[in-house]
C-alpha cells in the first residue's frame, strides 16, 4: 500500500453526491473511484485495491449494510464508512456493530468527514503494516547455526508445532548447542512477537542473587537495596521469560517459582503489593532433571509444570553434517565482521574441525573460528590458526587410558592425518625419521587410509 | 508537468462590494505574475439559493460561470458574499471545477464577525486572496498540499486559512508556472 495514493470509493445511487465527493477527495489528494450501486461496487473492488469506502445506506438493489458484509468477504481490510440522509440511532448501532468504521449523517461537516476518512485510513495503513510485519516475522529463518541435519529438522518440526501456542517449553541441551536461540525463535513465532524476550541464566547467580533478579526487590529489602527494581519475570510481562540452567535453582527458589508460575503473580522482594504478570515461559537445561528429582534436588510439581512441551537439541557431534556448513557461516560471518579477506578453510584445517568432537558444541566452533582468523594472516585458515584445545582434544576422548604409548599412537595418527599421510611430511613435523615413524606405526597399527 | 499561459478573470456574483473585487485583482495581481483582471460582467445568485438550507449552492454557481464557457488558458473565478454548501456538505468557502476553467469563492464565513471576532478588513482581504488562489490552484489541477504554509493546504476553518501563507510552496509554484522571486517580493 505505501508508495501509492490512498484509494477511495464512494457509493451512492445518486450523481451530485457521487460527483461532489469525488470532487471533494480528489482535492485532498485521494485516488478516488465512483460507484452508484453496490453491484458495480462490488465488480470494482475485485480490481481495484480499495482503502476507504464511503457508501450510502440506502439504495436501490444491495443497500449499504449487505455491501459492507459482502465487501468484508472480498476485503476484510477495507474500511467503510456509511452514509445516510435519515438519521436513526439503530441503523448507526447497527452498522456499527456489522463492523462498519463509522456513520455519518448527510449533509456532513467537510471538516468532519475529511477527518473521519483520514482517520479510516490511517487505521487501513496500520493494519496493512502491521500484518506485513507479522508476516514477515512469522516467516523468518531459524538461525543458520542450529543447521541443516536432519535430526535439527525434526527439532524445527518440534518449534513450528509448539510456537503458536502458550504453552511451557522445556529445551534440553548440551552447552553451546543453541538452546537459547530456539528459545527466541520460539518467541518470534509465538503468539507475542512484539513482547519482550527476558532471559535469565539461573546457574550464573547465587540464590539471593537470583531472587532478586526473578522478583525485583523494593527499596530497603535488604542491605544494598537503594532503589526499587522490577525483576525479570514482571519485565517479561507480554512477553517470553526463558529461564536458561533452571536445573541449577535451588529448592528455595524452586518454591517461589512454582508460585509464580501457578498464580500468575509476584510479590517483589520486600513488598506486599502482588503484581500480575502474563508471560510465555520456556526453560532450558543440560541437566537430566528426572534424576535431579529422584535426587531430591528438583521439585516434581515445578518440573510438570516447566516440561509441558519438551524439545532436545542434539549435541553437534551426532550431526557430523552440520558441522561444515555452520563453520563455514561463522567464517563468512566473522571475517566480515573483522573486514578480513578471509575466503575459506584449508584442507587440514577442514580435516581438523570434521573429526574434532565439539565437546562445547556450536558456540565452541564459533569462538574457534572466531579466534583463529583473528591470527590467520591469509586468505585460508589453516590448522595452525585453530586453538591449540582442537590439536589437543585427546585427553577428552582417551577413554580414561592415559598412558604414554596411547597418546603416542593418538598423536602420530593425528599428525599424519593432518599430512594426508605422507610420511617424510609428518616424520618431520614430528621431528624423527621415517624409519622411525614406519616403525612406530607399525607398532601401533596404524595403516594409511 | 507545468500549466503555462492562464490568466485569471474576476467575476463579481451578487452583492458584493466592488472594492473587495479591486484589492483581491491587485493581491493575486501581484502574487501570481499572471493577468488578472474583473470581468465587466456580474452574474446573479437568486438561481442558486435554497429557501431549505437558506444558503447558496456553489455547484449551481458554477454552473452560471461557465456560460459563456471561457476560452481555454482563462481561469474565471466568481466571488460571493453569501454562505455557500454543497448538497452533500453543510457548507464550504469556495469550490472549483478541478482541473478546470471556473471557481467560485464566498467571503461569508472568512469575515471575522463571523467567527464572533472584531471586524478587521484586513483580515478579510488576506483571507479571501488565500481562498482564492486556493481554488485557482485546483482549477489548475493542484491537489491538497501537505506543506502547512502553503495557500494549497486544506482549511476547513478560518483560523486555519490564517495559519497559512499568501503563496503556494515551490513545488506546488513550480507546477502552475508562478514565479518564486514574484511571491518572495509580495512577502516582503
Amino acid at each position: 500500500m505505501s508508495g501509492r495514493m490512498p484509494r477511495l470509493m464512494i457509493v451512492d445511487d445518486e450523481r451530485h453526491v457521487r460527483e461532489s465527493l469525488a470532487h471533494w477527495f480528489t482535492e485532498d489528494g485521494y485516488d478516488v473511484v465512483t460507484a452508484a450501486s453496490g453491484q458495480e461496487a462490488l465488480d470494482t473492488i475485485g480490481r481495484w485495491d480499495v482503502d476507504v469506502i464511503v457508501s450510502d445506506i440506502k439504495m436501490p438493489g444491495m443497500d449499504g449494510l449487505e455491501l459492507q458484509n459482502r465487501i468484508h468477504e472480498k476485503n476484510p481490510q477495507a474500511a467503510i464508512i456509511l452514509v445516510t440522509a435519515y438519521a436513526s440511532v439503530a441503523t448507526a448501532v447497527q452498522a456499527l456493530k456489522e463492523g462498519a468504521y463509522d456513520y455519518m449523517v448527510k449533509p456532513f461537516d467537510p471538516e468532519q468527514l475529511s477527518q473521519v476518512v483520514a482517520r479510516a485510513y490511517e487505521k487501513v495503513h496500520l493494519t496493512t503494516e502491521n500484518t506485513t510485519l507479522k508476516q514477515r516475522l512469522a516467516a523468518a529463518e531459524p538461525p543458520f547455526v542450529v543447521g541443516t541435519s536432519r535430526e535439527m529438522g525434526q527439532v524445527m518440526e518440534l518449534v513450528d508445532m509448539v510456537s503458536p501456542t502458550e504453552t511451557s517449553v522445556l529445551i534440553r541441551g548440551e552447552s553451546g548447542t543453541g538452546k537459547e536461540l530456539i528459545a527466541r525463535l520460539i518467541h518470534l513465532r509465538g503468539t507475542r512477537p512484539y513482547g519482550p524476550v527476558v532471559a535469565v541464566n539461573c546457574g550464573a547467580l547465587s540464590e539471593s542473587l537470583l531472587e532478586s533478579e526473578l522478583f525485583g526487590h523494593e527499596k530497603g529489602a535488604f542491605t544494598g537495596a537503594s532503589n526499587r527494581r522490577k525483576g525479570k519475570i514482571e519485565l517479561a510481562d507480554g512477553g517470553t521469560l526463558f529461564l536458561d540452567e533452571i536445573g541449577e535453582v535451588t529448592p528455595k527458589v524452586q518454591v517461589e517459582l512454582l508460585r509464580a508460575l501457578e498464580e500468575r503473580k509476584i510479590t517483589r522482594l520486600g513488598g506486599t503489593q502482588e503484581i500480575p504478570v502474563n508471560f510465555r515461559l520456556v526453560c532450558a537445561t543440560n541437566r537430566d532433571l528426572e534424576e535431579a528429582i529422584r535426587e531430591g534436588e528438583f521439585r516434581e510439581d515445578l518440573y510438570f509444570r516447566i516440561n509441558v512441551f519438551s524439545i532436545s537439541i542434539p549435541p553437534l557431534r551426532e550431526r557430523a553434517e552440520d558441522i561444515a556448513p555452520i563453520a563455514d557461516h561463522f567464517l563468512r560471518r566473522f571475517a566480515t565482521a573483522m573486514g578480513r579477506q578471509v575466503t575459506g578453510f584449508s584442507e587440514d584445517a577442514r580435516e581438523l574441525i570434521d573429526n574434532y568432537e565439539w565437546p562445547g558444541n556450536v558456540r565452541e566452533l564459533a569462538n574457534a573460528i572466531e579466534r583463529a582468523l583473528v591470527v590467520c594472516r591469509g586468505d585460508q585458515l589453516t590448522a595452525e590458526h585453530l586453538p591449540i584445545q582442537l590439536h589437543d582434544d585427546e585427553t577428552e576422548s582417551l577413554g580414561g587410558n592415559y598412558s604414554m604409548a596411547v597418546l603416542e599412537g593418538r598423536h602420530i595418527e593425528k599428525v599424519l592425518r593432518l599430512h594426508g599421510f605422507n610420511v617424510t611430511h609428518a616424520a618431520k613435523a614430528l621431528g624423527i625419521d621415517r624409519v622411525t615413524l614406519y616403525n612406530k606405526m607399525r607398532k601401533y597399527g596404524i595403516e594409511r587410509p | 508537468m507545468t500549466v503555462r499561459g492562464w490568466s485569471v478573470e474576476l467575476v463579481k456574483c451578487g452583492a458584493v462590494p466592488p472594492v473587495v473585487i479591486r484589492e483581491l485583482r491587485r493581491d493575486l495581481a501581484l502574487c501570481l505574475a499572471h493577468p488578472v483582471w474583473i470581468s465587466d460582467q456580474s452574474i446573479g445568485i437568486d438561481v442558486a439559493f435554497s429557501p431549505e438550507r437558506q444558503q447558496y449552492a456553489a455547484d449551481v454557481l458554477l454552473r452560471g460561470l461557465l456560460d459563456p464557457v471561457p476560452h481555454e488558458g482563462l481561469r474565471r473565478i466568481g466571488i460571493v458574499s453569501e454562505d455557500l454548501f454543497l448538497s452533500v456538505f453543510t457548507h464550504v468557502f469556495g469550490n472549483a471545477q478541478f482541473n478546470g476553467q471556473v471557481a467560485v469563492a464566498s467571503t461569508y464565513r472568512l469575515t471575522p464577525s463571523y467567527s464572533d471576532q472584531p471586524p478587521d478588513p484586513q483580515c478579510l482581504r488576506l483571507r479571501l486572496l488565500k481562498e482564492v488562489m486556493h481554488e485557482l490552484g485546483h482549477t489548475l489541477g493542484l491537489v491538497h498540499c501537505k506543506v502547512p504554509w502553503c495557500v494549497m493546504s486544506p482549511s476547513l476553518d478560518p483560523d486555519h486559512v490564517d495559519l497559512k501563507d499568501p503563496a503556494f510552496c515551490a513545488i506546488c509554484a513550480d507546477r502552475i508556472d508562478v514565479p518564486q522571486d514574484r511571491i518572495f517580493s509580495f512577502l516582503k
